[in-house]
């Protein structure tokens, strides 16, 4: 298609998710005309459709609010995205359920959304800033890289902070006080733009029972964990109540996800959006620049291509996520002339997949009064320990956080189709079933079906005293946990879907075995019950590790966060972008969100991208757009 | 499948007693409509024996939103539903529910579409009696009745919680203890 028929603009984004919607808006507000072309479906005029499909879901997943249907045939659906139930033991490497073409020898087990406003539609919120350490691994541990940017340059004073500005444009409750820890310094004067989140019940309790435990010699504490939610009203979006749903959605958008930020760019008057418009190839000109982008069309999520057309740009911004952005890469071969696709004479697209593995303990409290916790209230989290993010321990395993969840064993039981907690449990308990583990309580431990006061009495019991913790593990940047092309399965619209190799590396899998150990010392602590289920050999997600001098299977769940999949560096030869998010190959051409990460750290990945989004906008709009 | 009726409660002798009560309150209204209201009474009844929820917090007298209407429905279209509500009928006078439910719970015929009838309300949800009978290794598989139903589930109230998604209370109530069980279930 010919750049003279295509329509144009100052500035074309692809994907309008977190990253690309703080770009759009930015670079709408500054007058210049932007264009955005998003993979899925329009944003509703309201949440109640969404709520309707959670609401209705038996297999209440992350992605089960949001189109495509979550049961169909990945080959026929023209915006295919990666899903929770597609990660059963039969279906993660089945083409015919799974989206993304599995070759192991680990599932790569995080998700995501292709619809307007993107992932972040079921993020949790957490915005935890990265540490001053995170970004020289290479300097301090003697391990991977060094980012080619230092904290000092996302957070340099009160008026230069990309951090305090992402923190202000999604709307960060936290207290910048209790968040100075392991080097995190602010600017003096800081605030964050609402007050912290109030702990719950479950964080009050452990924080008080872990007072004076330590690990690897150093003292844990329970902190607020600094979120996206409103503390109190922000921006004509409602104070947070509590409803328990962070994950998959909030009913009442006290929580920010990035449809606010897509409605704020289009009431510029100068950022327009094409839905349901899928970019098939990034276009490059003689020039080494980048000319156009063509795209595909549909209709319906199942239905036949609709329209073809292809856009030009001053500049171009791709920000379509760890795995959806390199494979718009590798699929623009430009009629061979770029036979690795686009971007990629480092050959490095794709590479270095990361994500947080994420290991899940939970048991029940003592059953005494004092130590009911009362889970399933609260936003989904409000706490965690953040203590062991960083230590010389990072020369031989990966750090990990500790998440608290306030919502029991919701997501830890039953698996797809047997629903979640506190249904798992109260089918147990009335049907004299055991999936829980809870109801072994009867005679010889043998199970009981309750019924009236009796049954009224033990749930309330049980379910009172659930708690669970999240792990989440640095991982080791591995140049063969790799996206690539499928050269044999293709989405609806005919476009070779993302095949992913994926492992773990001994680094890594040291620093799950260290969050075991860790929990273990926390439940000892807590004098707590685990019931958490060790893994069967059966389990893809699973691995033998030895642990306290005991062969012992260790399993872990994806973090949702997509990491490493376009690096950026100090050249062309170690990286795919620079220190701006700009193609070391082709001067217009910006790759934004997490798969810009050299290594992924411990803090979930969503703040640290929008203040890199923000940088990259201001770049934009001082060089390429001036 | 027969509808329960006024009349058949009547034909369990045994019952005669308790149904006078209920018709009498009923006395006014034109025949099927009273026994569809004697009906969904003995069912709400029959319910609060079974999950150990209070009739009033089932079927408040002033009910919008009515889920009991839904699960009496699913539950009538089984064969087993008229012998269901009539042992309850039968056993209605005895002030203590739990020993009710146990004489309902004690008849294999019954006993799994009883448990679906305690899991609808708890949880919003059709089981199939016939997959209670006989689970499946996980998953067990069920639908979910209603968005309404989802969000009136009983299992939350008995944990002392909301549903997820469906908070009725204000920010920060999670720092504290909840409310009683019983304001919650009774």
């Amino acid at each position: 298609m010919c750049a003279d028929k295509c329509s144009s603009f100052d500035a074309v984004i692809v994907g309008s998710g977190v990253a690309g919607a703080l770009i759009a808006k930015t670079i709408g507000l500054a007058g210049k005309s932007v264009l955005i072309l998003e993979a899925g479906p329009e944003i509703p005029p309201d949440v109640n459709g969404y709520m309707q499909r959670f609401f209705l879901a038996a297999a209440k997943v992350p992605e089960s609010p949001y189109p495509p249907e979550l049961f169909t045939d990945p080959g026929k659906v023209n915006a295919g995205r990666a899903t929770s139930v597609m990660l059963g033991p039969k279906s993660w490497k089945d083409p015919a359920q799974s989206y993304l073409i599995q070759t192991g020898p680990l599932p790569f087990g995080s998700t995501y959304e292709r619809i307007g406003g993107g992932t972040s539609l079921h993020w949790l919120g957490t915005s935890l800033r990265f540490l001053p350490s995170d970004f020289k691994m290479q300097t301090l541990y003697k391990r991977f890289v060094d980012w080619p940017i230092s904290y000092e340059d996302l957070d340099k004073d009160l008026d230069n902070s990309w951090y305090g500005k992402a923190e202000d444009e999604i709307g960060v409750s936290a207290d910048a006080g209790e968040q100075q820890y392991l080097g995190i310094k602010f600017p003096k004067d800081y605030s964050y733009p609402m007050p912290k989140i109030p702990l719950s019940k479950v964080d009050k309790t452990i924080s008080s029972k872990i007072a004076g435990l330590a690990i690897d010699g150093i003292p844990l504490n329970v902190r607020s964990t600094p979120a996206a939610r409103n503390s109190r009203p922000f921006r004509q979006r409602r104070t947070c109540a509590g409803n328990t749903n962070c994950i998959p959605i909030c009913p009442i958008q006290a929580k920010y996800d990035p449809t606010v930020t897509v409605n704020e760019a289009l009431r510029t008057g100068n950022v327009k959006i094409m839905y349901r418009t899928v970019a098939s190839e990034v276009t490059v000109g003689e020039n080494g620049r980048i000319s156009q982008i063509n795209y595909l069309q549909y209709a319906e999520e199942r239905g036949p291509e609709t329209g073809r057309g292809c856009v030009t740009a001053k500049v171009f911004i791709i920000a379509a996520n760890g795995i959806e952005t390199p494979r718009l890469l590798l699929m623009s071969k430009n009629g061979g002339r770029t036979p690795n696709g686009v971007a990629n004479r480092s050959q490095m697209v794709g590479r270095n997949l990361m994500d947080h593995p994420y290991l899940v303990t939970w048991g029940l409290m003592p059953d005494q009064e004092s130590d009911r916790v009362f889970p399933y209230r609260g936003p989904l989290s409000t706490a965690g320990i953040e203590d062991l993010r960083d230590g010389k321990f990072r020369t031989e395993r990966g750090a990990y956080r500790i998440e608290i969840g306030n919502e029991g064993w919701n997501f830890v039981v039953g698996g797809v189709g047997s629903g979640d907690d506190p249904g798992v449990t109260t089918v147990d308990f009335v049907n004299g079933l055991n999936i829980s583990g809870l109801n072994n309580g009867g005679p010889n431990g043998g199970r009981e079906a309750l019924f009236g006061s009796s049954l009224v009495k033990r749930l309330n019991n049980r379910i009172s005293r659930q708690f669970r913790l999240g792990f989440l593990i640095e991982q080791s940047p591995d140049n063969t946990n790799r996206v690539t092309l499928s050269d044999r399965h293709r989405d609806g619209l005919g476009l070779p879907r993302p095949q992913i190799a994926y492992n773990l590396s001994d680094y890594t899998k040291r620093g799950l075995a260290a969050a075991k150990q860790a929990s273990d010392a926390i439940f000892r602590r807590l004098n707590a019950q685990s019931f958490t289920v060790t893994p069967s050999s059966s389990d893809p997600s699973s691995f033998e590790w030895t642990v306290d001098g005991k062969k012992t299977r260790l399993n872990f769940l994806g973090a949702g966060h997509i990491v490493g999949t376009y690096r950026m560096g100090t050249s062309n030869s170690n990286s795919v972008v620079n220190r701006e998010q700009r193609s070391w190959d082709h001067p217009n051409l910006f790759l934004v969100g997490s798969g810009v990460f050299p290594t992924v750290a411990t803090a979930n990945p969503t703040l640290t991208i929008a203040a890199l989004s923000l940088w990259a906008a201001d770049t934009i709009l001082k060089t390429d757009l001036k | 499948m027969t509808v329960f009726t006024r009349r058949t409660v009547l034909r369990g002798a045994a019952a005669t007693t308790a149904v006078s009560a209920v018709v009498s309150v009923n006395a006014t209204l034109p025949a099927e409509a009273a026994d569809a209201a004697t009906s969904m009474k003995l069912f709400v009844g029959l319910s609060s024996a079974l999950t150990g929820i209070g009739e009033k917090k089932l079927a408040p007298d002033r009910d919008p939103l009515n889920v009991k209407q839904a699960y009496y429905d699913q539950a009538r279209t089984y064969p087993e539903f008229d012998r269901l509500l009539r042992i309850y009928a039968d056993n209605q006078s005895n002030p203590n529910k739990d020993e009710i439910a146990k004489i309902i719970l004690d008849q294999s015929d019954i006993r799994y579409l009883a448990r679906s009838v305690i899991l609808a309300w708890y949880l919003g949800a059709w089981y199939e009696p016939s997959v209670l009978k006989n689970p499946p290794p996980p998953p067990i598989s069920f639908k979910v009745i209603s968005s309404t139903a989802y969000t009136q589930g009983w299992i939350w109230r008995v944990a002392q919680a909301h549903p997820m998604g469906y908070s009725e209370w204000a920010f920060g109530y999670w720092q504290d203890d909840p409310a009683s069980l019983d304001t919650f279930i009774q």
